[in-house]
């Protein structure tokens, strides 16, 4: 039980673990944005946030309505938007974060199917383009997902963060002065 | 959101619809904006009631509370920022341990009497001989890593400050004697600008840490429980050079604080209305002022140089990334 998807799936299906460990999807997405972000959210290293720019994971949240979406579900780690037609939406919110929306998408779709057993097809809605794109769930993307898994893993349970690289999303980030002084 | 308020006069505060209404014992009401506030400072008589305190809370304004002798009395603070169990346990752990404690604290001390020797540099080089005093303090920082413990350590901080107040004497015209630090109550002006300005840094201080989710009160040069907020004792020793002392330098200096500002008492010379007003008038602006900052690439005030240094610490206890204490760079 040592790998950190068969844990997670474990969890997910409500067995009794010693160790849960749980991955929701803007785990996922900070994972791809920054691992740093990732570690400090893991750790509820809140700092005053009336004061520091926009967190990203408000802004994230809230941006996710621009589409409409019929349904919004919550299932254990993830809550997820559904289309009419039961394919899971998910909103890119802006375009420098692309592949971090992408893979929250997919990792809905992986938990979907890993944890459920249910196979749904995604869409990654980009609502001031006004353009969709398909994503579906390949051997690939599985491949990505579970190694994603893997790496937030390792990140959340060190015991430090990684260290601090500069990003473009830095100037926006909650935490800016916190890794920068 | 990062003013503070300083209410001298006796009277009473209140909520007043979505503002702080202050009415003085004399009739007068004035109003205070709850957005802009950082905190609010009472030098006077105050009665204030629950209604007012969780309108504070609610929107994480801190009451600073001075008292007889211009004392700080303790603080009301807003209840936001305050719940970080983690953050709580690490910096006990750092306490706890030995080795932690000791290179925290001397950090601290390093901080300190570089911020004490910028001053004496910036005085030295203008005509005043101070020469003998930098070499004092270039000796106790020396000492600073062969200290085995925190009395040691306190004890080259000490001697440390005792040559840099030898100074003041040599910066400070005549009429503003100056024969060493005493502190309550202060037998002299100076020691009653310091006490006065030390204060204010202090609380500031107490504001600073309180947003970061920080508890005041686990330090680490300083003994928990030597005051109610240690750590703000911590932080404010690295400050006061910056805040306090210049600044008393510069008012006695110009002549924009004189003999007539204070009001002498047996044994006790504290600074008179007047002379608070205008010390705090140029306390404040000196917190609005702002430096590049070397890191962040931007211009930070001084009073947000208080709260990175609470960060600061912060990061350091929670991801064990190194902490160095805040040395005037310029
Ligand atoms: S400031 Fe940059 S490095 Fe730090 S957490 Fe934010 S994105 Fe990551």
């Amino acid at each position: 039980m040592s790998d950190p998807v068969s844990r997670l799936v474990a969890t997910a299906q409500g067995d009794a673990i010693d160790d849960p460990f749980r991955v929701t999807g803007v785990m996922m997405q900070y994972y791809y944005v920054c691992e740093r972000e990732l570690w400090f959210e893991s750790r509820n290293v809140e700092i005053d946030r009336e004061n520091a720019s926009v967190a990203r994971g408000a802004r994230v949240d809230e941006s996710s309505y621009g589409e409409r979406s019929q349904e919004n579900l919550r299932l254990g780690m993830i809550a997820l938007d559904l289309l009419e037609d039961g394919r899971v939406v998910e909103v890119k919110p802006s375009s420098t974060l692309t592949e971090p929306a992408r893979m929250q998408l997919s990792y809905y779709l992986w938990y979907l199917d890993r944890v459920l057993g249910v196979e749904r097809e995604g869409v990654l809605a980009h609502p001031t383009e006004r353009r969709r794109e398909d994503v579906s769930l390949d051997d690939d993307r599985r491949d990505k997902v579970e190694s994603a898994i893997r790496g937030i893993h390792a990140v959340v349970t060190a015991d430090s963060p990684p260290e601090a690289t500069e990003k473009p999303y830095c100037e926006s980030c909650a935490y800016h002065d916190f890794c920068w002084i | 959101m990062d003013k503070n308020y300083h209410i001298f006069s006796d009277g009473r505060i209140e909520r007043s619809e979505d503002t702080i209404r202050l009415e003085t014992a004399d009739g007068e009401k004035k109003h205070i904006p709850v957005e802009h506030a950082e905190a609010i400072y009472l030098h006077g008589q105050i009665d204030y009631n629950t209604r007012l305190m969780s309108f504070l809370n609610d929107h994480g304004v801190a009451v600073h509370v001075f008292g007889w002798n211009d004392r700080y009395a303790g603080s009301l603070m807003p209840e936001r920022g305050q719940t970080s169990g983690r953050t709580v346990v690490e910096q006990v752990r750092a306490y706890d341990d030995p080795e932690q404690r000791q290179s925290l604290a001397a950090s601290f001390v390093r901080g300190s009497i570089h911020n004490m020797r910028t001053n004496v540099t910036y005085y030295d080089s203008r005509e005043y001989k101070l020469g003998g005093v930098i070499e004092d303090l270039d000796d106790a920082t020396a000492r600073i890593g062969d200290t085995a413990d925190i009395s040691e350590l306190m004890g080259v901080e000490a001697t440390a400050r005792r040559a840099y107040y030898r100074t003041f004497e040599a910066v400070l015209p005549n009429s503003f004697a100056f024969d060493g630090r005493e502190y309550n109550p202060p037998p002299n002006p100076v020691n009653a600008l310091i006490s006065f300005g030390n204060s204010m840094v202090y609380a500031n201080c107490v504001s600073a840490i309180r947003a970061t989710a920080l508890d005041p009160t686990i330090s680490y040069l300083h003994e928990p429980g030597e005051r109610r907020y240690s750590l703000s004792l911590d932080i404010a020793d690295l400050f006061k050079p910056v805040l306090t002392d210049r600044l008393l330098f510069r008012l006695v200096n110009r002549k924009q604080i004189s003999r007539d500002d204070f009001r002498d008492e047996v044994g006790s010379c504290l600074l008179n209305e007047e002379g608070r007003t205008t010390f705090l008038k140029e306390f404040e602006q000196t917190l609005e002022r702002t430096v590049e900052h070397p890191t962040l690439n931007r211009k930070v005030s001084y009073q947000y140089l208080l709260r990175l240094e609470a960060y600061k610490l912060k990061k350091h206890l929670l991801t064990g990334e190194s902490y160095d204490s805040f040395k005037r760079w310029w």
